[in-house]
């Protein structure tokens, strides 16, 4: 069996969005590229100290759901308050449950460099699925 | 690239087709997609015509799920979908079918100013707007309002900001639904929409969203370009932006809200970004009030930059916005869901009708157009491309019969994000824009690449489609000259 020994994200084409894919050994792993996807389609956040620890907790029936709603705090963090996570300490991604102990940031806005402003993560076609070597998540950011 | 389209399509006349209601289990009405032999072999090429086959599915539907000619692949709808649904028959409303922007719309504001005259200004004053406007990611607006102020905001709508200086009593007849939907219910926002739009309200965003000045560059329709007062050769001004955060997050919230309620009414859907809830069900009324409420944010928010971008033509031409006759033509809404009368099969009927990508189109003497309308039709705002052109039409007879007056909302794009960067590279967009005679300036790294005019359909086959269906017709071409975006 292969393993993704190192988690990863790609974008796939949406004709006015982008759509995010995402590939980690474990459902927990997707967390870690599935954010840095997010902030990718925004642009290239530099974290600028403030580091402070952050938990998150949904709860659920669908762990792709959960996977959004971790995602859309994150845009949320990002947009309001300007921090964005730079490390996750503990993960947990069930079909029920997800919960994270994650580091963040502030961003340096001076630093950054921004191609766009994500709107949202959408319900549209997001998805995880079991693939040979772990888990592939996707989710289609509107832009 | 999204996969192609298979199912089936079948040609009603020359600028219609038709997505029967066998197609697949559980539509309810045939789908309709407005469209040329050109438009309609660039629309198979993604998913959008199975979105207007999901919409077909929500209950209460009326007549037909229908798409305009600038219709693509969308999350949930299309991009370019109308769809109206009769709260009497278990019709519903549903988030999916107004999108996160909730009223995204475009302005468009005349000046006194002709192109000729302007032209060794027109650096100057691209960069003096893109200085005066805030734009792009992370941009605050030049005001804050706190939470009390900003359900105030909501409740009042266009009026709110222009008794505070932004903006002029005229504008406010102006703007759809005099920048007011009544029945806004902003008590019923999260803290969290509150907190998104505190310090946007006033600023462009990014994305699609723009500020253009453009020359009137031919008119096809003298007397309601003169109702309008639009003459060849002068500047105009378009906006296109929405509700910012604020509506995201109402949206977001909603969606949240009504995950289960499907399930509740026993709605079977064949897309999650789809949910909905009968228009007078509680859920619905809660989602109707808080789409409202966005909604009046969102004119707001384009009046404020109406504001801002007087300040910057006075400051450039030095005369005040009156003295420019910078008076607002009209401001349209293309993400929205109003509640409006329609005649279905001799019966006078109040429907729910959702605009996702999509203007509303009223024929002359509509009751709702303003007095210097009426004779005309409602002013059409179709934005086009950076770099070809935009278009002013009026809402036409049609429009009532066919598309729950509904026209289209802009040219609609024909490349992913993806694929313009990639077309883009080894290029230099800004100067390609600049050797077309628009100075462009932006704040995000690939904003340009991405909204290239090559990105989108050619706005005139659009405008052509529903012009030659009676359902919009052509009054003026506007050609861009300078942009600014996020």
């Amino acid at each position: 069996m292969i393993r993704f020994v190192r988690p990863s994200y790609e974008f796939f084409d949406h004709t006015a969005d982008m759509g995010v894919r995402v590939w980690a050994a474990t459902m927990p792993e997707l967390l870690m590229p599935a954010a840095e996807g997010l902030y990718a389609a925004i642009g290239e956040l530099a974290a600028g100290g403030d580091e402070s620890p952050l938990d998150f907790e949904f709860q659920g029936n669908d762990p792709s759901v959960l996977l959004r709603d971790f995602l859309t705090e994150l845009l949320i963090l990002f947009e309001r308050d300007r921090r964005r996570l730079i490390a996750i300490t503990s993960a947990t991604l069930t079909a029920s449950r997800l919960a994270v102990t994650a580091q963040m940031a502030a961003v340096d806005f001076e630093r950054s460099v921004f191609h766009r402003e994500v709107k949202a993560i959408t319900y549209h076609e997001l998805n995880i699925c079991e693939v040979p070597g772990g888990y592939e998540a996707t989710f289609i950011v509107d832009i | 690239m999204a996969d192609n389209y298979t199912g089936p399509l079948e040609r009603i006349d020359a600028t219609r087709w038709r997505i029967p209601k066998s197609y697949k289990p559980g539509m309810l009405v045939d789908g309709v997609i407005y469209a040329d032999d050109v438009l309609i072999a660039a629309i198979k090429g993604d998913k959008s015509p199975e979105q207007v086959a999901n919409v077909a599915c929500l209950p209460g539907i009326v007549k037909h799920s229908l798409a305009m000619p600038d219709i693509h692949w969308g999350y949930g709808f299309c991009i370019g979908g109308v769809a109206a649904t009769d709260p009497q028959k278990g019709g519903v409303i549903s988030p999916g079918g107004v999108g996160y922007d909730i009223n995204c719309g475009v302005r468009l504001i005349r000046t006194n100013i002709t192109y000729k005259d302007a032209r060794e200004n027109m650096g100057k004053l691209i960069n003096e707007l893109f200085d005066t406007v805030p734009t792009g990611v992370g941009k605050g607006g030049v005001v804050k309002f706190s939470k009390p102020e900003l359900r105030k905001l909501m409740a009042e709508g266009s009026r709110f900001v222009v008794k505070r200086g932004f903006g002029w009593e005229s504008d406010i007849e102006a703007t759809e639904a005099h920048g007011c939907i009544p029945d806004a219910v902003p008590d019923s926002l999260s803290d969290r929409a509150l907190s998104r739009g505190m310090d946007q309200c006033g600023t462009l965003g990014s994305g699609n969203h723009f500020m253009e000045v453009q020359v009137v560059e031919r008119i096809d329709d003298a007397k309601a370009a003169g109702a309008m007062g639009l003459a060849e050769g002068n500047l105009t001004v378009m906006i296109h932006s929405g509700s910012r955060g604020l509506g995201y997050q109402v949206c977001e919230d909603a969606l949240k809200e009504l995950q289960d309620t499907p399930r509740k009414y026993g709605i079977d859907l064949p897309d999650k970004q789809l949910v909905c809830a009968p228009v007078e069900s509680a859920e619905g009324k809660s989602y109707l009030g808080a789409m409202r409420a966005a909604a009046n944010f969102a004119w707001c928010n384009r009046q404020i930059m109406t504001h801002l971008a007087r300040e910057a033509f006075s400051i450039i031409f030095g005369l005040p916005a009156e003295r420019l006759g910078m008076n607002l033509v009209y401001d349209v809404a293309h993400n929205i869901a109003k509640m409006e009368t329609y005649n279905v099969d001799g019966k006078t009927c109040q429907l729910c009708v959702h605009r996702k990508g999509a203007t509303r189109a009223f024929p002359p003497g509509h009751p709702e157009l303003p007095e210097r309308y009426r004779g005309i039709g409602q002013p059409v705002l179709v934005p086009g491309d950076m770099g070809r052109a935009s278009y002013v039409l009026t809402g036409q007879p049609g429009s009532m019969e066919h598309t729950f007056g509904s026209s289209c909302h802009g040219a609609g794009r024909r490349m992913s994000r993806g694929a313009a960067i990639r077309a883009s590279k080894g290029r230099n967009i800004k100067r390609e824009l600049a050797e077309r005679g628009v100075i462009a300036r932006a704040r995000g790294r690939t904003g340009l690449e991405e909204e290239q005019p090559d990105a989108y359909k050619d706005v005139n086959e659009v405008v052509n489609v529903l012009h030659a269906a009676d359902i919009s017709h052509r009054v003026a071409r506007l050609r861009p000259v300078g942009v600014i975006k996020g």
